[in-house]
């Protein structure tokens, strides 16, 4: 589990650049990330402690002796390839991952968030854009560890409720095939998370491969059809583009 | 003129030949019937006469067998009923033998010389379909606008004229290892298609470490210019000598020589005379020699096909029978031989040509990119540097945001000069999948969303119906957010901007439609030509002039395509092609899977 020494933050930068870790750690050390952004106003600033590992290897064993909150990790590294380096962290931690990458192609994105990956940010970037996706994903690592999402959600004028399986938008129940319903869980319950198609597939159908996997993206569609006003301008399921789709909870407030 | 064919049609031959020998034994007795009824009022010469009317007509109609046995049919009926003693087989009369014995000589004779005219005629038929074979293959090898469709012409035309399962050719060539580029079939009893052709891969048939091993064999006889049959007991045999022919030896004219001919040679005479040429070698390895046993059927044959001089490709056929050839067959396979190594010696030199294009193309792009990185990337470099300094020496820090500004601008420009580079390299690979329209437009309308901003975009498409296509999602994407750029950039602020999708056919169509300042006629063959730029813009609209080039480039490495047309009323329509998705129904429950 990701900890902090009283009110300090330990974040791990795994990067061979000088000049991207100096970037990195300016960016994180210049305002004060908030410890739990759920109660308002008692938000105690926290320090950051930055610890910098330039390959691999090293940023393994320093996440295993440090247990660090936050990963960030690049995928130019020296020593090994940045999917093993996410693989091998992921497997005994669940710290948050946001990889750094410059021009992969989108299945290598795909294949990083399949090895467990939480976020992506392509070079270059902004250090706001950095420090959004920062605070997003220790938010969601909050989360997560504050036990379960209640059985019935509201999004907007969107109410899911998973105990009884029903979906209502503006009041009017509407009818969605066992498969939608499972694309619809998968998404609400990993709310402004990627998920990838193949973990959508995964979810819904199992461990099987077969044709339907060509057809994931149609029935996302009919899906879409169904809860979205617009669904070329999606207000809660977001196309990640060749990637998957994540929900956006908030899309409803807009 | 009947044409004896082999193979599909022999069982409704056999019912055809039944009914004729039914039909003309019919006739002898009909006759004999009639005749009986009137017999005191006869002489023996009408009836000899009226008989070998019969064994004639017999004869033309149903061959020298049928012929024959209606003569002895009419042999007996006369003798039992026209000849005295009536209504038995004994004769006194020594003259009736006579009558009997020349009746009986007449017939055969007779059914002899038709026979001879028939066989000949039927020889002239056999050739004249033979020529015309030859004649057809030509001008289809002439006329394919492809080479490889030629070749798969060739090859079906193979197979179906030595009546082997399967013929593949090979083609030797660049990467100097033998591809199969050709394959014909025979077509199964449920498959009526003609002759299903799949291109270089080997779909199911057989398994793979004997497509491997045929791989091998393949690339032994290119090698050895040496021909091979292989035999139902999985052995291969090779033909001995003849291995690589002195260059320069001969004519340039395309030569077949000695290894088909050795290779037709076991193929044909298949009575155990001497094999003096052919020597077994086992499948795997050369152990040499060895004594010839006893014959297994051949199950396949393969030889080099040599055009200039040199090993252009390998032909194969395969049956999963014996495969045995006519002499007739083997000669027309020769000659048909001929133009399968005129085919892969065309497709060779086409594969030749397309390269030495493909590098001239390289070679343009290579100094319309030399401008580039001279201009469009020093020129913000310049800004960045400039600016860099102003905030050093006490600026406004306010100025970063310009060189924000150009590090975006530069990194569109590495982006844009990456995917160009690709695709001219050949380098793309499409990841094709079922993408719904939803999806590709609202990836796109958020991803230009800089560029269309001040502009009214209106989406319009099917409310009742997802369209989808197959295709590479994030190429489309790139290619349509291109479209969507160009028009947001060159149409007048303010002006609308509307985007259409729908399918024809099986064809998903996006048009992005603008209000813009249209394409001058004479402009419209460039547009898509990398580091276009249309004269007169005005210097604030910035651009690499490789948008349309990407987006089309991309479109096309997918089977897709993107066009321009004027539109009616002032403006540019841009339209993605794509191929759409085949129907799927939603399901009721789970959908099915295997």
């Amino acid at each position: 589990m990701p900890h902090a020494d009283g009110d300090s933050l330990t974040v791990l930068v795994i990067d061979d650049e000088p000049q991207i870790r100096r970037l990195v750690r300016n960016a994180l050390g210049a305002e004060p990330l908030p410890l739990d952004t759920e109660r308002d106003g008692a938000a105690p600033a926290s320090a950051v402690r930055v610890l910098e590992a330039e390959t691999g290897q090293a940023g393994i064993d320093l996440a295993a002796a440090e247990a660090p909150a936050l990963v960030i990790l690049d995928l130019g590294l020296p020593d090994m390839e940045g999917l093993e380096v996410c693989r091998e962290i992921r497997s005994w931690s669940s710290a948050p991952i946001i990889v750094l990458s410059a021009r992969h192609s989108d299945t290598v994105k795909a294949a990083l968030l399949d090895a467990g990956a939480d976020d992506y940010l392509t070079k270059p970037f902004s250090t706001v854009e950095f420090m959004a996706r920062v605070r997003a994903q220790l938010r969601r690592a909050r989360r997560a560890g504050s036990g379960g999402t209640s059985a019935v959600v509201a999004f907007g004028d969107l109410v899911v409720d998973q105990q009884r399986r029903r979906v209502e938008r503006s009041g009017e129940p509407i009818h969605l095939t066992p498969t939608e319903w499972g694309l619809l869980r998968a998404l609400v319950t990993h709310p402004r998370q990627t998920l990838t198609h193949q973990q959508l597939f995964k979810t819904v159908w199992g461990n099987v491969s077969g044709d339907a996997q060509q057809y994931l993206r149609v029935y996302v569609g009919h899906l879409r059809r169904k809860i979205e006003h617009d669904p070329v301008r999606p207000r809660f399921i977001q196309t990640e583009p060749g990637v998957g789709y994540r929900f956006e909870p908030d899309g409803g407030a807009a | 003129m009947t044409v004896v064919r082999r193979g599909a049609k022999e069982p409704a031959l056999r019912g055809s030949v039944v009914m004729r020998w039914s039909l003309w034994l019919g006739a002898v007795l009909v006759a004999t019937l009639a005749m009986y009824l009137v017999r005191p009022s006869l002489d023996k010469a009408h009836v000899t006469l009226a008989f070998l009317l019969l064994v004639l007509g017999a004869s033309a109609a149903g061959g020298r067998a049928l012929g024959l046995t209606v003569a002895g049919l009419g042999f007996l009926c006369f003798d039992f009923f026209f000849l005295p003693p009536y209504n038995t087989l004994t004769i006194t009369n020594p003259l009736d033998w006579l009558v009997l014995v020349a009746f009986l000589v007449t017939s055969a004779i007779a059914t002899q010389l038709l026979y001879r005219a028939n066989a000949t005629a039927e020889a002239a038929t056999a050739r004249a379909i033979e020529v015309d074979r030859l004649a057809a293959l030509g001008a289809e090898t002439l006329n394919a606008a492809d080479a490889y469709e030629a070749l798969q012409a060739i090859a079906g035309v193979i197979r179906a004229s030595v009546d082997a399962d399967e013929c593949d050719i090979y083609l030797y060539g660049a990467e100097d290892r033998a591809t199969l580029v050709a394959r014909a079939v025979r077509p199964t009893a449920d498959d009526a298609a003609p002759a299903r052709a799949a291109a270089s891969s080997f779909d199911g048939r057989g398994s793979l470490p004997l497509a491997v091993r045929t791989g091998s064999l393949i690339d032994w006889i290119v090698e050895r210019g040496t021909s091979a049959v292989e035999l139902a007991d999985g052995t291969v045999r090779v033909a001995r000598g003849s291995a690589r022919q002195p260059a320069g030896s001969t004519a340039s004219r395309i030569l077949l020589d000695d290894p088909l001919a050795a290779a037709l040679q076991a193929v044909t005479h298949r009575q155990g005379d001497a094999k003096s040429d052919v020597l077994e070698v086992s499948g795997d390895d050369d152990s040499g020699p060895r004594g010839p046993s006893a014959e297994p059927a051949v199950r396949a044959l393969a030889f080099p096909l040599r055009a200039r001089d040199r090993t252009v490709g390998v032909l194969r056929i395969a049956s999963a029978a014996s495969l045995t050839l006519s002499p007739e067959q083997a000669r027309l396979l020769t000659a048909l031989a001929y133009y399968a190594a005129l085919g892969a010696e065309r497709a060779r030199l086409t594969a030749t040509a397309e390269r030495a294009e493909a590098e001239r193309r390289v070679e343009r792009l290579r100094s319309a990119l030399l401008t580039a990185i001279s201009h469009d990337l020093r020129t913000p470099l310049t800004t960045i540097k400039g600016i860099a300094e102003e905030i050093r020496d006490g600026a406004d820090r306010e100025l970063a945001a310009v060189i924000a500004g150009e590090v975006d601008w530069l990194d569109s420009l590495v982006g844009d000069l990456l995917d160009l580079s690709r695709i001219s390299s050949g380098a793309v690979r499409p990841a094709l999948a079922v993408n719904t329209v939803d999806d590709l437009l609202g990836a796109a309308l958020r991803r230009a969303s800089g560029a269309l901003r001040g502009h009214e975009v209106a989406v319009d498409q099917p409310a009742d119906e997802l369209l989808a296509g197959v295709f590479d999602f994030t190429q489309t994407l790139r290619s349509l957010v291109n479209l969507l750029d160009n028009a947001g950039k060159y149409a007048p602020p303010g002006s609308p901007i509307d985007v259409r999708a729908g399918t024809h056919a099986d064809r998903l169509t996006i048009d992005v439609m603008d209000r813009g300042p249209g394409v001058p006629e004479t402009e419209r063959s460039r547009i898509f030509e990398s580091f276009y730029r249309p004269p007169g813009v005005p210097p604030d609209i910035r651009g690499h002039g490789l948008g349309l080039a990407i987006a089309r480039g991309l479109a096309e490495a997918q089977e897709g395509s993107v066009r321009f047309r004027p539109r009616p009323g002032g403006g540019s329509i841009f339209t993605l092609e794509l191929p759409a998705a085949p129907a799927f129904a939603p399901e009721a429950g789970r959908p099915s899977i295997r």
